[in-house]
């Protein structure tokens, strides 16, 4: 472990860092295939190998990413209010387009094919295979955050004073108001859809269980939750927005209520800024506010230096195999480790 | 600390069954210069305000970026300027935050629409009323580094400006990345005294600003002119006041101040206001204060703290500059309200008199109260 500390983590032995120029928003992967969107409107493509291939994709900042349903491509959505898919081989196509918005959040899911975008006080979707929107749904505010379950049809909107909750799949489908006073800036829901937590601007998190619409309420954050993991099998949700992971035990007919949460892989004087849970392990991968990313596991508390020294960590993600790693810090490096190696 | 809580009742919390705990960051933080927030804050969230600010304010060095808040009526001419700003050549990039891109004849990939989105957090507290919307802008501005160099927020004229000011204050990624430099209110010389009868808004927007622009000075004759001066000034007396047609000011009298415009108190006079001939009871005026002998923190801090606690509803703007007993640095003091926020921002220098001034802009200010308050923080002369 010594040796490790004093090598600045084990991704110089398992792994390699790339210097890119603008601050990557986030990090998606399509199987070893690594994609890393900017603050400057490119998507950049990391393979194994070490080749790179950028594609200016908006004009101005990607603000959010996700997967396409299609497993192929990503989404993106931009200041410049443009909603694209970007696949690897560099075709792009735009698949919305919203005047003097900013597209700020997308969700999609493989299981039901279905694509949103949170744009201003809209939720605007995607059937099915469609290339332009579908359907829309209007809340009183911009939204904060958008959620799907497993299914990809449950589909939760955090906004102003609480989120509302709809079928994705089906307009015509009734809504939920989830009331809750404050402004909720971000959400997740559990893979089975029975609980939707909202980060809050004022700090710490609101949740509600369905469908008895019972409120719960964490507290003691120290600034603004805004990243969010399920373990593998959704018995754990941890949460960013301390000095330490947060993780909330989902176990159970009450779920957290009542219970404590796990405290794991505390450092005085920084905060967690992304956390995300392995897809076929019980690792939690943990990235710092001072640029450090760590492993840690929740049943014994243990941790492994994964890499340190850079900055802001702005975002953090396994592929799907969970055989790579990917982060990148607001200076627009990017880390990768190469989990096939360790072994 | 951490523990989930099942609610039965979805109800706001009553802000002052809530212990509040006023906390002073400055001397936690010692060696990490910059803003402390002196604000009522829950004994939970204190531990944690604090790391955030070690964090991304002072950790890390990266300037922050200097934003400027454009007040005024529609047809006060917040246009032109903003169009002069956006065309001139001066080196500069702006963000610009607009209510109606349409006005402005500019395509600018910078101009972005904000939705005038006024939150209430939910502790209840009118300190804490930000304006949503100019969080996430400011946050999605931050991922294109480097693209600009300051940005300039415009404002309706409808608009309260408490909100628009606090939430430099209050949002942690804000304060974080971006400082609020200065509220610049352009003013309608033919239509001003109208507004002031018949708006509150009008009267908090010139009360609010650090630099007044008096437009349309054309369109007046010289008497009607003197009367309009005379009522600014009457309001805010501390602001700096030019008086323009076309709004043609050089930039640097509006843009990128720096310190909130701190340095103009201590030119004003002391007392300016110290006639009492109030037009209406709930007239906003401006009492500005003045001490020789140096003030003492471990006094001025619990005074201050106190009287914003109690009158925080009635004070729109304060502001200070202080010299503290053997101390080399100027202790700079500005608040909003409730919120408050000191710094040590730089040494005297040697030719400057370290004399202590306080400005308050507001409603119901008594002066003598506030003078002797004031002055029983200084070290007495025996």
């Amino acid at each position: 472990m010594a040796e490790l500390l004093e090598r600045g983590g084990l991704v110089h032995r398992h792994g390699r860092h790339v210097k890119l120029d603008g601050e990557p928003t986030a990090i998606l992967w399509l199987g070893t295939l690594a994609a890393a969107a900017l603050g400057d409107g490119s998507v950049h493509w990391l393979n194994d190998e070490g080749g790179s291939l950028a594609h200016s994709v908006h004009a101005g900042a990607i603000l959010t990413t996700c997967r396409h349903p299609d497993g192929m491509s990503v989404l993106t959505g931009g200041d410049d209010g443009r909603v694209c898919r970007v696949a690897s081989d560099g075709e792009m196509t735009e698949i919305g387009r919203f005047e003097r918005k900013w597209v700020e959040h997308l969700v999609a899911s493989p299981a039901s094919g279905l694509i949103v975008a949170g744009v201003a006080r809209e939720a605007v979707a995607w059937s099915k295979c469609a290339s332009e929107p579908t359907h829309r749904y209007a809340v009183s505010s911009t939204i904060g955050g958008l959620a799907l379950d497993a299914k990809g049809k449950r589909l939760g909107i955090a906004h102003y004073n609480g989120a509302t909750l709809v079928y994705g799949t089906n307009p015509d489908s009734g809504r939920v108001a989830l009331n809750w006073v404050g402004s909720h800036i971000a959400c997740t829901m559990s893979p089975d859809g029975r609980y939707l937590v909202t980060g809050l601007q004022e700090t710490g998190l609101h949740g509600w269980q369905l469908p008895e619409l019972r409120d719960m309420r964490m507290s003691g954050y120290a600034t603004k939750t805004r990243s969010f993991s399920w373990d593998r099998k959704a018995k754990w949700l941890a949460t960013a927005g301390d000095a330490q992971a947060i993780l909330w035990p989902f176990e159970g007919k009450l779920g957290p209520i009542g219970k404590a949460p796990l405290l794991l892989a505390k450092r005085e004087g920084t905060i967690v800024t992304r956390v995300a849970f392995h897809p076929r392990d019980d690792i939690l991968a943990i990235g710092y506010s001072d640029g450090t990313v760590i492993l840690a596991r929740p049943a014994d508390e243990n941790t492994v230096l994964i890499d340190e020294g850079g900055a802001f960590i702005t975002a953090l993600a396994w592929n799907d195999a969970g055989t790579r790693l990917g982060w990148g810090d607001e200076d627009g490096r990017i880390g990768i480790l190469d989990m096939e190696a360790r072994v | 600390m951490l523990r989930p809580e099942a609610l039965g009742e979805n109800v706001r919390h009553d802000p002052l069954g809530k212990s509040r705990v006023w906390v002073e960051l400055r001397q936690r933080v010692a060696e990490n210069a910059g803003w402390t927030r002196i604000c009522p804050l829950s004994a939970a969230n204190r531990e944690a305000k604090e790391v955030i600010y070690y964090i991304r304010g002072f950790m890390n060095s990266t300037p922050l970026i200097p934003v400027t808040v454009l007040i005024g009526y529609l047809g006060a001419g917040k246009t032109t300027l903003l169009n002069r700003i956006l065309s001139e050549n001066h080196g500069r990039k702006y963000a610009v935050i607009v209510n109606e891109f349409g006005e402005i004849g500019i395509d600018n990939e910078l101009i972005v629409d904000a939705d005038e989105e006024v939150f209430e957090m939910n502790n209840g507290c009118i300190c804490c009323t930000v304006r949503g919307d100019l969080i996430r802008i400011i946050e999605g501005l931050m991922k294109r580094k480097g693209a600009f160099d300051a940005i300039i927020i415009e404002t309706t004229g409808l608009a309260d400006p408490a909100p628009v000011a606090q939430t430099f204050f209050v949002d942690d990624d804000v304060r974080a990345r971006a400082s609020l430099d200065a509220i610049v209110t352009v003013v309608d010389a033919r239509h001003i005294l109208a507004r002031l009868e018949d708006s509150h808004e009008a009267e908090e927007q010139i009360a609010f600003a650090d630099v007044i622009l008096l437009n349309k000075t054309d369109l007046v004759d010289a008497q009607e002119l003197e009367r309009v001066r005379q009522r600014i000034r009457a309001i805010n007396g501390p602001a700096r006041l030019h008086e323009t047609q076309n709004c043609v000011v050089p930039l640097e009298e509006v843009l990128e101040r720096g310190a909130f415009d701190l340095d103009r108190i201590l030119e004003i006079e002391p007392n300016f206001l110290s006639e009492d001939d109030h037009e209406h009871d709930d007239a906003i005026t401006s009492v500005s204060l003045s001490s020789d002998a140096p003030i003492r923190p471990e006094l001025f801090m619990p005074w201050l703290r106190n009287l914003t606690a109690a009158q925080g509803q009635d004070i729109l703007r304060l502001k200070g500059v202080l010299a503290f007993p053997g101390e080399e640095q100027r202790y700079v003091v500005q608040g909003v309200h409730m919120l408050l926020e000191g710094d040590h921002q730089r040494d005297w220098r040697a030719d400057e008199v370290r004399a202590s001034r306080m400005v308050f802009i507001g409603r119901n200010l008594d002066p003598t109260a506030l003078r002797q308050g004031f002055e029983a923080c200084a070290v007495s002369a025996a």
